[in-house]
């Protein structure tokens, strides 16, 4: 189980970066490496040159402001476990964060990475789905920013073109109601079966939520959300009513295991969500 | 390709393959084998080793990546007195029987009580959540740590 | 029994809880495992496996630049085919080749080897090797692959069945009239054994010793050696097989394996040593897998819960090939006679077949076939406690054999030595307090959860010796063990065995042993094991037999041994050798005592000091056998309380109580971890673990992403009351128990999730239940009562 040949390249800063990938369309960008490398490793996929951006000062970021917060696509899944970014979303960053797989893991896989992978199982999708993030992309002829409703295009495929590194998120504070997350994996630190990340609307925004673990990527559970938005008070049949009308949606050729799953995490966040909020 | 990096305390220069991982660099090409490597993709927990401090899955770490960073294996914790203090709960609570996985266990159980001073059981088990140990069903290690940690905060050991 | 001697030390050594001797090397990252092991000029092995499950080989091309590095079949000849299985004419043989060279008869079989300077670019000649495989229909399913018109994997079979057979006691006629009667079809799904450390051999041709060293990580190097003669057709001298380190086996480490063969033989070819390490993606696809038995049972019993018969078939489902030396007969047979459990059952009927599928062999793994039979009478056992509408531990008590009919012969043959089964299950429903377990099961749970309990009880089949394996017609008889002790010059002492230890701490009770009989301390004592060059003639660590069959041979030399530094001793102190015992490191008469390191100097190296007539030298070989051929057992009850969330099916243990009775313990400690230990593993088979495969027989989970491996969170604290009733048969009325923890958990967990959902309809008869399964089974059953 070892990967075959592939070229290194380490680049210190992001124009660097950005200019090995502008000069050859055969280089991969690897942050983490934790879902990189045991794929790599299985030869289940393979790399004419890996493009290291762990160096990459500027990405490892996480900058506050009144409006909104950056966060650096290289920031660890164990840094906001940890508590950096802490307060920005009353803690919904640190409470997927530290679910993610195991510590070691943890220590070195990145928002971006996972992000950038589009796993349909993975967690930080479907959070910053959630929270209405926006991915900002650099190449080598500048910046542009995608909301991550577009930038996750199916699983394991996002709108990032040949050339594109994604830098981090910008998230709007605005977003900061209360929260929930359900979460069914068949053991701790698995992959999920389905993970639901719910954030409640505050002052005229509207409410999200989103879910992992379907067929594709993260999905926008989206009449359930406005549900909730018509009639916060809603009870748990017509929630639910709504929440199996996004699944059909959501995950297609779902099992009935699969529904259940779903409906119950969404369900699950959504109560979670409501009594943070109160 | 040339690698340079400090493993436990010493700097070495290495020629590595790009695609070699840490854990193939320490065990094959420094001959330290107290690392294990008990599946190649970071499920297991048996290669873990710190990297600047940290734990990691050497299995799946890129060697090349470790350019400048100090790494510290079993190897080099011999003398580290915490570390004596968890092996010896490890000895005294029999927190190992084939003694595979038990060099990432250690590597482990000294970063769950860097962060938590002193964890509870429930931490602990979470905390060693892919840490895969195949013979002890975990009980003696749990013990092992919650007990060295009391020990290394000064405090009595509990019961 | 003990004897004499022993009880006349001061050196109680037997039942102390000495921390290990092994732990040392393995705290320091200093132990040596095959993967550890350092040559000049190593170079690495890579398998080329097949991507099909069923495939004629049409032909297998190496590109030019590699040829030299890539080796087939044809490459490494001579070989001689050996044939798995017990010496039955109607087991029909299916040897297992070291590399398929006609067929292909499942994913991952090895079909070439590549050696490179490293593993990486092995793999990467490996990717090379073309080879051309004419698909075949696959045979996935054991029950299927015995119907008419199955394809068939072995060409000169007239089917897909290895072996079919009877198991049968009793009249099953007389009670088909019973009051009761239970059908269920049972499952207990495929997993693999997955120690932590995968195999891995090292091997090359010593010139010096004119001899082939093979390093495995075996749990029976002696038994490695014959097989690897036989296949090799090479003389057994000239063989030397070492198991250093070991990671753990389980059972997968016990068969002698394709990789082992043809690294051997590799290792003929070329002139430098050659190194496979087992990756897990391999384990998984390509080792040693364990389980997968269909039951379809009915069961007979009185309207007061009492069992009369048990009447059915048992699948079990065995791979491709038959695994050297056993095969998978065992594993069918020993299902079948264990069905009868702990329980007065007299009537059994029950017809075995072990099929042949397009998967990896079966081969034993920790508990071997119990945890299935135990999970089907177990479940039946609470499936008619509900049929009933009784408390399902009424059931037990209503059917357990008593203590006052030991020795007792169970319908499936097996004689139950001694112990209280009845008191077992008192004593564990004492720990769960069952009644206030009840009223929090009435009130329910806050989260909505389901809390359930549930019991098991097992046996388990220990230190059986020759006339138990040869009315399994085994083809290796492990009906005795040996010991080599050797004291030297300064008193000190070298303990050879043939026995192997992988993690069950034997460096350390067999010294404790050793020093019982000889008045040492353990620190004194230095056992060796693992090595054909070093130790003597032994079976290795299998079916609960190690501390019955090498703890005895260690105790009958230690007490040979004795004996002569005794007569030294009586010589030395000049007093006569009856008045004179041993005792803290020295020969003892009244006030009077000489050092055991004077007896040793004088037998090695100043024989002059010694008695007329008495050799020279401290040096004994036993071999050892319990006179009780057909085992002795030890049995427990298990209790679980968990919580259930029934729409989810994620599953938490809450409490594990475990009651067991394993005779004299020598180490408790090391007991108690064994039992912790096979316990967890049970968990993984009832909750976590499982290889499914695809119709057309890819495998489902290749890694540990897919494998679901127990982790501590999955695994609760244990709570262990033992019972001790030593065993009539054996030196100091010891038993094995390295097994048993593995055998229950499956049933008690299944029948704590019946108890969860009793009354639902839900049925739990299927490992291992994931959430999936426990989810689909509540919705089946909320599905099936709104259709009524």
């Amino acid at each position: 189980m070892k990967p075959a040949s592939f070229d290194y390249v380490r680049a210190t800063t992001l124009e660097e970066a950005v200019g090995v990938l502008a000069a050859d369309d055969g280089v991969t960008v690897i942050a983490g490496g934790q879902s990189l490398l045991p794929m790599l490793n299985l030869r289940v996929t393979a790399a004419e040159t890996l493009l290291d951006i762990t160096r990459l000062e500027e990405l490892k970021a996480v900058r506050e402001t009144g409006e909104q917060v950056f966060i650096g696509a290289l920031v660890t899944h164990a840094s906001i476990e940890d508590g950096i970014a802490r307060e920005a979303f009353g803690g919904l960053l640190q409470r997927v964060a530290s679910k993610i797989a195991y510590r070691a893991v943890r220590n070195l896989g990145t928002v971006g990475g996972s992000v950038v992978l589009s796993d349909p199982s993975a967690d930080w999708p479907a959070c910053l789905l959630a929270l209405d993030a926006t991915a900002v992309l650099a190449s080598a002829s500048g910046q542009r920013r995608v909301a991550l409703s577009e930038f996750l295009v199916d699983a394991y495929e996002t709108a990032l073109e040949p050339g594109e590194i994604l830098t981090g998120f910008e998230i709007s504070r605005r977003n900061a109601g209360g929260w929930g997350v359900g979460k069914v994996a068949r053991k701790s630190g698995a992959f999920a079966d389905s993970l639901a990340v719910a954030v409640l609307g505050r002052a005229g925004q509207a409410t999200r939520i989103a879910l992992s673990g379907t067929a594709s990527c993260a999905q926008p559970m989206a009449r359930v959300a406005a549900l909730l938005d018509e009639e916060p008070g809603a009870q748990a049949e017509q929630l639910a009513r709504a929440i199996r009308a996004d699944i059909t949606d959501a995950h297609e050729e779902a099992t009935p295991y699969q529904e259940r799953c779903h409906l119950h995490t969404v369900m699950s966040a959504i109560t979670e969500a409501r009594q943070s909020w109160s | 390709m040339e690698l340079t990096l400090t493993i436990n305390g010493k700097t070495e220069t290495l020629s590595v393959d790009a695609r070699d991982s840490l854990s193939d660099v320490i065990r094959e090409k420094l001959n330290l084998t107290g690392t294990h490597v008990g599946c190649d993709h970071g499920a297991c927990g048996a290669c873990t080793v710190h990297l600047d401090g940290i734990p990691v899955r050497s299995c799946i770490v890129l060697a090349v990546r470790c350019e400048g960073s100090e790494v510290r294996t079993i190897e080099g914790t011999r003398g580290d007195d915490a570390m004596n203090v968890i092996r010896r709960h490890f000895h005294e609570k029999h927190a190992l029987q084939c003694g595979f996985c038990t060099p990432g266990m250690l590597m482990m159980a000294s970063d769950i009580i860097r962060r938590y001073g002193r964890p509870d059981e429930k931490q602990v088990r979470s905390e060693l959540s892919g840490q895969i140990c195949r013979c002890t069903g975990y009980m003696g290690i749990v013990a092992a740590i919650v007990a060295a940690a009391d020990e290394l905060a000064g405090e009595p050991a509990a019961g | 029994m003990a004897s004499e001697e022993s009880v006349s030390t001061a050196d109680q050594w037997v039942g102390k809880s000495v921390p290990r001797k092994e732990d040392k090397r393995h705290l320091a990252g200093a132990s040596n495992f095959v993967a550890d092991i350092r040559l000049p000029r190593m170079a690495d092995v890579a398998f080329v496996r097949s991507p099909t499950a069923h495939g004629r080989i049409s032909s297998i091309e190496k590109p030019e630049e590699h040829a030299d590095r890539i080796f087939l079949l044809t490459d490494l000849q001579p070989l001689h085919p050996i044939s798995g299985g017990p010496e039955m004419a109607t087991f029909r043989n299916a040897a297992y080749p070291p590399l398929a060279d006609e067929k292909v008869l499942f994913v991952g079989q090895a079909v070439a080897m590549c050696i490179g300077c490293s593993r990486a670019v092995a793999e990467d000649i490996a990717e090379t090797v073309f080879v051309d495989i004419e698909e075949l229909e696959s045979v996935m399913d054991a029950v299927g692959a015995l119907e008419d018109g199955a394809p068939k994997l072995h060409e000169e079979w007239p089917d897909n069945s290895f072996v079919d057979a009877t198991i049968s006691e009793g009249d099953i006629a007389s009670v088909a009239d019973a009051p009761v009667k239970i059908r269920r079809r049972l499952k207990m799904n495929r997993q693999a054994t997955n120690p932590l450390e995968t195999r891995g051999v090292v091997a090359y041709f010593d010139h010096r010793l004119d001899e082939l060293v093979v390093y495995t990580s075996s749990q029976g190097p002696h038994v490695m050696r014959h097989g690897l003669s036989l296949a090799l057709g090479m003389a057994e001298h000239r063989i030397r097989v070492v198991a250093p380190d070991v990671g753990g086996g389980f059972g997968g480490k016990n068969r002698l394996m394709p990789e082992e063969i043809a690294l051997a033989a590799l290792a003929l070819k070329v002139d430098h040593p050659v190194r496979w390490i087992e990756d897990r993606n391999e384990h998984l696809t390509a080792s040693v897998h364990a389980r997968e038995h269909h039951y379809d049972l009915t069961l007979y019993a009185r309207e007061d819960g009492e069992v009369l018969g048990i009447e059915g078939t048992v699948h079990v489902d065995a791979g491709a090939y038959a695994l050297w030396p056993s095969g998978p007969f065992m594993e069918t047979s020993m299902a079948a006679r264990n069905l009868p459990g702990s329980y007065r059952v007299r009537h059994l009927q029950i017809e075995t077949h072990t099929s042949a599928t397009n998967k990896p062999p079966i081969g034993p793994y920790r508990g071997v076939a119990r945890p299935g039979a135990c999970f089907a009478i177990e479940r039946m056992i609470d499936e008619l406690a509900d049929e009933l509408g009784l408390e399902p531990v009424e059931v037990r008590r209503r059917n357990l054999v008593g203590p006052e009919l030991m020795p007792y012969r169970t319908a499936g043959g097996l004689r139950l030595d001694n112990g209280d089964y009845p008191q077992a299950l008192s004593q564990a429903l004492g720990m769960v307090d069952l009644p206030a377990l009840r009223e929090r099961q009435h009130r329910g749970e806050p989260d909505g959860r389901k809390l359930g309990i549930g019991f098991a009880i097992y046996t388990e089949q220990s230190g059986h010796g020759t006339a138990e394996w040869v009315k399994r017609k085994s083809r290796v008889v492990p009906g005795f063990e040996t010991a080599t002790i050797r004291m030297l010059p300064d008193g000190t002492v070298h303990l050879l065995v043939g026995i192997q230890s992988h993690g069950q701490g034997l460096e350390t009770s067999l010294a404790q042993i050793a020093a019982q009989e000889l008045g040492l301390d353990p620190s004194a004592i230095l056992v060796r094991h693992g090595d054909t060059a070093l130790s003597p003639q032994g079976f290795g660590t299998f079916a609960s037999r190690s501390i019955v069959f090498s703890g005895g041979a260690v105790a009958k030399a230690s007490r040979a041994l004795a004996r002569k530094i005794k007569s030294i001793g009586a010589h030395l102190l000049q007093v006569p050798l009856d008045q004179v015992i041993v005792r803290g490191g020295a020969v003892h008469c009244g006030g009077a005592n000489v050092a055991m390191k004077e007896i040793a100097r004088a037998a090695n190296i100043r024989p002059e000091m010694l008695p007329a007539g008495l050799g020279p030298g401290l040096d004994v070989t036993e071999t050892y056998e319990p006179p009780e051929s057909g085992g002795v057992f030890s049995y427990g009850v298990h209790a679980v309380t968990l919580l259930v969330h029934p729409v989810t099916g994620v599953t938490e243990i809450i409490d594990y109580v475990v009651v067991e009775d394993c005779g004299t313990l020598v180490n408790p400690m090391i007991v108690d971890g064994q039992i912790i230990g096979g316990v967890a593993q049970g968990i993984g088979t009832a909750l976590y673990e499982e290889i499914p495969y695809s119709e057309n027989g890819q495998p489902l989970a290749t890694t540990f992403g897919d494998y679901m491996m127990p982790c501590a969170s999955e695994i609760p604290a244990f709570r262990i009351k033992h019972r001790v009733t030593p065993a009539e048969s054996t030196e100091f009325g010891v038993k094995g128990m390295g097994e048993g923890g593995a055998i229950a958990p499956p049933a008690a967990i299944a029948n704590a999730l019946n108890d969860a959902f009793r009354g639902s309809g839900a049925k739990f008869l299927e490992t291992p239940m994931t959430p999936r399964r426990v989810s689909d089974a509540v919705a089946g059953a909320r599905a099936g009562e709104q259709a009524a």
